[in-house]
């Protein structure tokens, strides 16, 4: 301790700024949500290492989408264009892969995220316009390029090297989709955590003008930022494709709000500045075993939806409002 | 408080020479000279918009001039934005701090230039023992260097950020307004810090409204209007009701 | 729109070649099957109570909640709930392939005997229900099925609209409205959509060779829903004279309604597909809308719950089993609507009918 007059006062409260609950709400949360459904659908395959397995699969995409959001939110920005760029990407890497091979799918799949990530980034850091308009306006574009593309077809992957390895591969006895979240999330949690780079991302968020006057880029970091939410969504693009065998511009349509709850309740905040690669991935979990529970206990649509709704709006207040202390 | 004997015999750590800044047909600043040597602090007083704020961002590197020289230690220098100031050893302490607050104390002492180890990764042993050592020495009183900075008192950050300038600073630090937020006995534990930088031997340019203040930290003082410099004086050989005079143009020169 | 949403999982443009048309008048299966009416599909009282000594279950994977998708769910829910087979999931894939192969993976933890899935995109589907049909669980569908699979060894049947009938019973109410004479309008769906392309077609052969004082003078393709006011716009001013037109959905039906209304039409009469509640009660207020032809939905969920269940103890389904349609008029209105929705008609048309 640096100062002789630290008091326990002060000590403790360093301690509840350290510690707070804000942090672990996912944690306990996920933990909750899980013990109730194995307490409830004991008879009813919940806890089947099939349908704990199913639920980490399921979930592969949206987990890695929302690592990129955990950057771009930590930067006080927003990426609203995932979803479209999840169907681009996986159409690009549909129709290269039954053309030009593996690789070349691949490269075009990731290549297609990183350029509209390249392109939001462009706009926001270099003209200066807020992420949110932007990334709204590239999102509806993006969904209208993904529609044109193969005018609303379907296009089935045959290769199936490609299938295996972002779909239904295992490696030493891992499913490849537990492979990529496991990947993406430690290198994401190491970048962001022990990375000068991690260190810029939250200084960004948390005080453009500090990280600026302190010698950092800020413009360079939100171009960065949205460089990797594009590079991972189109990732995603690929886990998707992989995953069902084809591609469509219907892909991650729907998961934007999951993801963005995902990161919100995994304690990264909406306005910059602080935030969490694995509360990210338990948040991702929490959402894929809810929707999973629900589910088994054989509610009808509209229940589940009513429940799940209630139960985000749950744990986001939980959440929110401790980091509002 | 007197001028320390050695000061006059060391080499200027800054040197402004015939300092002007217009923009557009504007003159912000202009026939500014001044001299700030190791172990010194100068003050800076105006009234509000007599290009006080300018001339910190010409220093800082922010603005270049458009005619005169910026000499440190010796060498003449063209800064074309702060990290080239930082690059020469000045550092800034700016009123609203630029503190990141979500951060830890030990992050802040080195935003932007965060230590890294053989991996790449960040050395956090590294900046905690740095930032805890520097805190005692300064006796910046902070609960811990892992303490989020909106977790501190104004006077707290004021130390942190005043820590930050002072680990980097080789040449000079530049304070502006550091204890306008903050209370009585905040203040007082400010100005005990500020008055500690004289042992380090760098030269601090300090930016104050408080009179007081600045006779009680100043070797001397520097008086703009309308972004002309009106004089120099020693604190010990001119007063306050002087100083009035000249901030207010009551007297010419 | 509900429509709209329905088209798009029926969209089976890689097997165009066998949605042509047929030319002999009647719809033909997604795959080129032969229809067959699903009346035909019964049980015996042996079979139903081999049924419910088997103490099966079912899970409903749909494609988009919907009015249509609810009827059709109602409908299964309550014949297997006849049949004591256990309704044990639902799930609602909101047009998301990726989301409905994820919903076929976690209903299968609860083992179903039966899953009933309408698919949100045949081309690609198989991946999606091979984990399903791998595990020996009956697969049955409405309206589609997964490109590739093989009827009676995949799954048991697939349940849909007789299409040609609905656009054939759309003409003839059209006749009826204009006593079998005059000028008619055509405005049809203007995408290669299987379900539109073949009503659309039958309502044009029907008039074409059944009633020679009919003629089609005006036709617009509408590919864009939303922009059904304009087309409607420009064939009322075009041709002014016009007796009746036909429009391809309920949704777009409304915009032809207001076109006319802003132009003081009263004369000219409307008919169209499915039951909606906007157009229904111009109907019942005799205003331009003569008719309205419904599936009945809720008998597709029947039916296909039937098949599934039939399956189980060895009763083998036809491979396209379609289910009737129904001219609703002002006077059938309330019957119509509890026909194809299994629901009272809403509180509004009940009111302006008194």
């Amino acid at each position: 301790m640096p100062s002789a007059n630290t008091s326990a006062a002060s000590q403790a409260n360093s301690f509840a700024s350290r510690f707070n609950l804000q942090q672990y709400v996912v944690y306990f949360g996920f933990l909750a949500i899980f013990l109730f459904f194995a307490i409830v659908l004991k008879d009813s395959g919940f806890l089947t290492v099939r349908n704990l397995s199913n639920i980490v699969l399921q979930t592969a995409p949206a987990t890695i989408m929302a690592i990129g959001l955990v950057f771009v939110m930590s930067a006080g920005e927003i990426d609203l264009s995932i979803g479209s760029t999840v169907a681009v990407a996986a159409l690009a890497a549909a129709v290269t892969v039954n053309e030009y091979g593996l690789v070349a799918g691949v490269l075009a799949g990731i290549g297609a995220g990183l350029l509209i990530g390249l392109l939001n980034g462009a706009l926001v850091a270099y003209v200066k316009l807020p992420s949110f308009l932007v990334t709204l306006a590239t999102m509806g574009l993006f969904a209208g390029v993904a529609r044109s593309m193969t005018d609303l077809r379907s296009i089935p992957v045959t290769d199936s090297t490609f299938t295996g390895f972002f779909g239904s591969g295992v490696f030493l006895g891992i499913p490849s989709l537990i492979w990529w979240t496991a990947i993406a999330v430690a290198v994401g949690h190491i970048i962001y955590r022990e990375t000068r780079f991690g260190a810029h991302v939250l200084a960004i968020g948390d005080n453009a003008r500090a990280a600026s006057v302190s010698g950092i880029s800020v413009p360079k970091m939100r171009l960065a930022v949205l460089m990797i939410s594009g590079g991972l969504a189109g990732l995603a693009g690929l886990l998707y494709a992989g995953r069902l065998q084809a591609a469509k511009y219907t892909l991650g349509e729907t998961d934007l709000m999951t993801v963005i709850a995902a990161v919100i309740v995994g304690g990264t905040l909406l306005n910059g500045g602080k935030g969490s690669i694995i509360g990210a991935l338990v948040g991702s979990l929490m959402m894929g075993m809810l929707n999973n529970g629900l589910i088994l206990m054989g509610l009808s649509v509209s229940d589940q939806m009513i429940v799940r709704g209630l139960i985000i709006l749950a744990a986001v207040a939980v959440s929110l409002r401790e980091k509002s202390r | 408080m007197t001028a320390n004997p050695n000061v006059n015999a060391a080499a200027p750590v800054l040197q402004l020479q015939d300092i002007r800044k217009t923009f557009g047909g504007i003159t912000a600043i202009e026939n500014f000279s001044l001299e700030v040597r190791p172990g010194e602090i100068v003050a800076l007083v105006g009234d509000n918009g007599a290009g006080k704020s300018t001339l910190i961002k010409i220093i800082s590197g922010v603005y270049t001039p458009t005619s005169g020289t910026i000499t440190i230690e010796g060498e003449s220098v063209a800064m074309s934005n702060a990290t080239m100031a930082r690059a020469h050893g000045i550092e800034v302490v700016y009123q609203d701090l630029a503190l990141a607050d979500q951060q830890t104390v030990y992050m802040n002492m080195f935003l932007g230039r965060e230590p890294v180890n053989g991996f790449g990764l960040l050395d956090r042993r590294r900046m905690i023992n740095e930032t805890e050592k520097l805190v005692k020495e300064l006796d910046v009183r902070i609960p811990s260097a892992h303490a989020a900075v909106r977790d501190l008192s104004g006077g707290q950050r004021q130390g942190v950020a005043i820590a930050r300038a002072t680990h980097w600073a080789s040449k000079l630090i530049l304070l502006d307004e550091p204890t306008a937020a903050l209370g009585v006995a905040e203040t007082a534990k400010v100005e005990e810090i500020v008055l500690s930088l004289k042992q380090r031997n760098i030269g601090v340019l300090i930016i104050s409204h408080s009179l007081d203040q600045v006779f009680k930290l100043a070797d001397r003082i520097c008086v703009l209007r309308r972004g002309k410099q009106i004089g120099v004086r020693e604190t010990d050989k001119t007063d306050k009701n002087e100083i009035i005079a000249m901030i207010t143009g009551l007297q010419q020169h | 729109m509900r429509n709209g949403l329905r088209l798009m999982a029926l969209l089976a443009t890689v097997c165009a070649a066998t949605n042509a048309f047929a030319a002999d008048g009647a719809t033909t299966g997604p795959h080129g099957e032969k229809p067959t009416p699903a009346s035909t599909m019964v049980l015996t009282p042996d079979e139903e109570q081999k049924i419910k000594d088997g103490k099966f279950t079912a899970a409903l994977v749909w494609h988009e909640m919907s009015e249509y998708t609810n009827a059709v769910n109602s409908g299964a829910q309550d014949e297997f709930k006849r049949l004591g087979v256990e309704v044990v999931a639902q799930t609602d894939a909101g047009f998301d392939g990726a989301r409905q192969k994820s919903d076929v993976e976690t209903v299968l933890a609860k083992q179903p005997s039966i899953i009933v899935s309408l698919p949100v995109d045949p081309a690609s589907a198989a991946p999606v229900y091979d984990a399903a049909r791998n595990a020996g669980v009956k697969l049955a569908f409405v309206d589609n099925s997964p490109a590739g699979y093989v009827h009676g060894k995949d799954y048991v049947t697939i349940v849909s609209d007789d299409l040609f009938q609905m656009g054939n019973k759309a003409a003839i109410a059209m006749a009826e409205a204009l006593g079998s004479k005059g000028k008619v309008g055509y405005i049809f769906h203007d995408a290669d959509f299987y379900v539109t392309n073949q009503r659309d077609q039958a309502f044009k052969a029907t008039i074409e060779q059944d009633y020679p004082d009919m003629k089609i003078v005006a036709e617009a393709g509408m590919a864009d829903p939303a922009r059904s006011e304009e087309i409607a716009q420009g064939m009322i001013t075009q041709h002014p004279d016009l007796d009746g037109i036909y429009v391809t959905w309920a949704e777009p039906a409304l915009s032809v309604m207001s076109a006319l209304r802003s132009t003081g039409n009263t004369h000219t009469k409307i008919v169209a597909l499915d039951l909606n509640e906007p157009a229904a009660l111009d109907m019942v207020k005799g205003g331009n809308v003569a008719a309205l032809v419904a599936d009945e939905a809720y008998n597709i969920g029947v039916t296909v719950a039937r098949a599934a269940a039939g399956s189980l103890v060895g009763k083998s389904a036809e491979p396209f089993l379609v289910v009737d349609s129904l001219a609703v008029t002002k006077d059938t209105v309330a019957d119509g609507w509890k026909k194809s929705l299994n629901k009272d008609m809403p509180a509004t048309i009940a009111d302006a009918l008194k």
